[in-house]
């Protein structure tokens, strides 16, 4: 398979794409109407459970660690340097100074890449492309621009290849790609242009194979995959649009009388993600140390 | 007369970017349950005039046209391929380039639902077209962990699901391994013994001679020869004169004869080269 997509018996799964879809952007909207650090971890502790229940915690882990790194990088960097910050919280290394606003800023805006991507990996982990594909189509999307998508995850393999022919095949004829950068990068002319070229006339056949196939037919399609909204669906959605008025009438009436976006929780959740970052750090080096010292043993 | 399954008369079409026509004033017809081979060097135009029978030329592919193709009695021009896509199917040569879905039940549903077959269906469709084509229990598997052979195969399925009355085969073989190409023309006799009209294009003249009732061949964009297989086979100086040859029973027995002045009747398969070897030598 060369989509995200992991096969799992689990009520996420037998959810409607559209169902997930809609989803998503309930996960996007509610990171943007939370505008607040502590609100945003609440609301990416809550997803943890969804995860859960899609029996998707490792693959989960894995991927948000990349994720994690952009958080990392954000919330020290703007902690630090954005001007807006005034309030000093604390210091380190004598002359680097994190600010409370400026930590807000930035715990704001990691968290929401956080929430969102615990949004999309649920989504494309529990969705096979083809039913992505037909729901689209149920929801009046032209049929070729899910078609688009759809094979996207067929060409790319292809491609892939293609483009490891092309290379061993220009190596073949002494292209140096072991030479200093300029050298290189001069050499991704050799390298694109061939490739662009299969790839075009890969496409044009495929053109002609889709109109033999009937698919510029007018008139009524069908699939083989069915997607159906059930009861599941129409709880969850409510769920949803629950969920969604609390966040809505939370933040137009209750904003002011609670804090709880405190130094505390501020500093904590940065040294947080400092330690799960150095613990990602140790795992790989431990690994690239095991790698390379691997043999003797 | 009867209506054929396929008619093609003064047919001439040029591309845009050539100075003189692919094909010239080409005239042929094939009657259901015949297999027509055509053969020809590479260059001759026998793509292009497959293309044309199921409108793909001029249609997708631009040019300029003339004169008529019938196929099961409707004008290819006055229906789009689309349409004609119900009734002939078309196999093209690379299978990789065919296949465009995640699994091997969703390409063959691919074509099926183009045409708005119902669900259940499909589902009948897919098993009867696996089973014809061998690939029974690969179901969910990905189209591109198959093998060469395989993938045609399956390219060969997709388009059977739509149950056309006509197949096209444009070198169906000749990207694969001899396996490979076993594998699609065990398919290939399958069909035949369905009843289904064909048209392949092959270099292979042995594998032609053994399955086409037809054979027409094809240089420089004008109909050299047309007839039945032995017809066209059994005339080797003229098949030499287009650098092309017969199967190789064929040759054998007409150098047999050249060489020692013998009189045996060309055949173009072994089982009747070998009577006809046997009753020269009495």
């Amino acid at each position: 398979m060369n989509s995200l997509y992991l096969p799992k018996d689990s009520l996420i799964h037998s959810l409607d794409p559209r169902t997930k879809m809609i989803f998503v952007a309930f996960v996007v909207a509610s990171s943007f109407i939370m505008n607040d650090p502590a609100l945003q971890l609440l609301l990416l502790v809550s997803l943890f459970p969804l995860v859960v229940i899609a029996k998707l915690v490792k693959p989960y882990l894995i991927s948000i660690q990349f994720l994690l790194l952009f958080a990392v990088l954000i919330m020290t960097v703007h902690g630090i340097y954005n001007p807006i910050g005034v309030t000093p919280v604390f210091e380190i290394f004598g002359g680097l100074t994190f600010k409370y606003e400026s930590m807000v800023y930035a715990s704001v805006m990691s968290f929401r890449i956080l929430v969102i991507g615990t949004g999309a990996v649920l989504f494309v982990m529990t969705t096979h492309p083809s039913d992505m594909a037909s729901a689209l189509v149920k929801w009046k999307v032209p049929h070729s621009f899910a078609f688009i998508l759809l094979s996207t995850f067929q060409i790319i393999p292809i491609i892939a290849r293609e483009a490891k022919i092309v290379m061993e095949a220009q190596q073949a004829r002494c292209l140096d790609v072991k030479g200093n950068i300029i050298q290189r990068v001069k050499n991704l002319v050799p390298m694109f242009a061939p490739l662009f070229i299969i790839t075009f006339m890969k496409v044009h056949q495929l053109s002609y194979v889709l109109e033999c196939r009937a698919f510029s037919r007018k008139g009524n399609k069908t699939s083989l995959r069915e997607t159906n909204i059930g009861s599941l669906d129409y709880s969850f959605l409510l769920g949803m649009l629950a969920v969604l008025v609390f966040e809505i009438y939370l933040k137009l009436f209750m904003m002011g009388s609670f804090q709880w976006t405190t130094d505390a929780l501020l500093t904590y959740s940065l040294i947080g993600t400092w330690v799960v970052c150095g613990f990602m750090l140790v795992k790989f080096l431990v690994k690239r140390f095991q790698g390379k010292f691997g043999g003797v043993n | 007369m009867s209506e054929q399954a396929i008619e093609v008369k003064n047919l001439t079409f040029e591309y845009p970017d050539t100075e003189e026509p692919v094909l010239k004033n080409i005239n042929f017809t094939i009657d259901y349950g015949e297999i027509l081979g055509i053969i020809g060097p590479t260059g001759a135009g026998k793509s292009t005039l497959a293309m044309c029978v199921n409108g793909l030329v001029p249609q997708v592919i631009q040019g300029e046209i003339e004169g008529e193709i019938y196929v099961k009695g409707m004008n290819v021009h006055e229906s789009d391929v689309a349409a004609m896509s119900e009734h002939v199917g078309f196999v093209f040569q690379e299978p990789e380039n065919q296949l465009s879905q995640m699994t091997i039940e969703e390409e063959i549903a691919f074509g099926m639902g183009n045409l708005g077959v119902p669900r259940d269906e499909m589902l009948v469709r897919i098993k009867d077209a696996l089973s014809q084509v061998g690939l029974e229990g690969f179901e969910e598997r990905s189209p591109l962990a198959l093998s060469g052979g395989q993938q045609q195969r399956l390219a060969i399925a997709a388009v059977l699901a739509m149950r056309p009355t006509i197949m096209i085969m444009d070198e169906p073989t000749s990207m694969l391994d001899p396996k490979g190409k076993n594998e699609v023309y065990d398919v290939l006799k399958n069909l035949k013994a369905y009843g289904m009209t064909g048209i392949i294009i092959d270099h292979e003249v042995e594998r032609i001679a053994a399955y086409c009732d037809k054979v027409l061949v094809l240089d420089e964009g004008e109909v050299k020869m047309f007839g039945t297989t032995e017809e066209v086979f059994t005339e080797i100086d003229r098949l030499h004169e287009l650098t092309l040859h017969a199967p190789q029973v064929t040759e054998f027995l007409s150098q047999y004869n050249r060489t020692f002045h013998k009189n045996a009747a060309l055949a173009t398969t072994i089982e009747k080269a070998v009577r006809s070897y046997e009753s020269a030598n009495k």
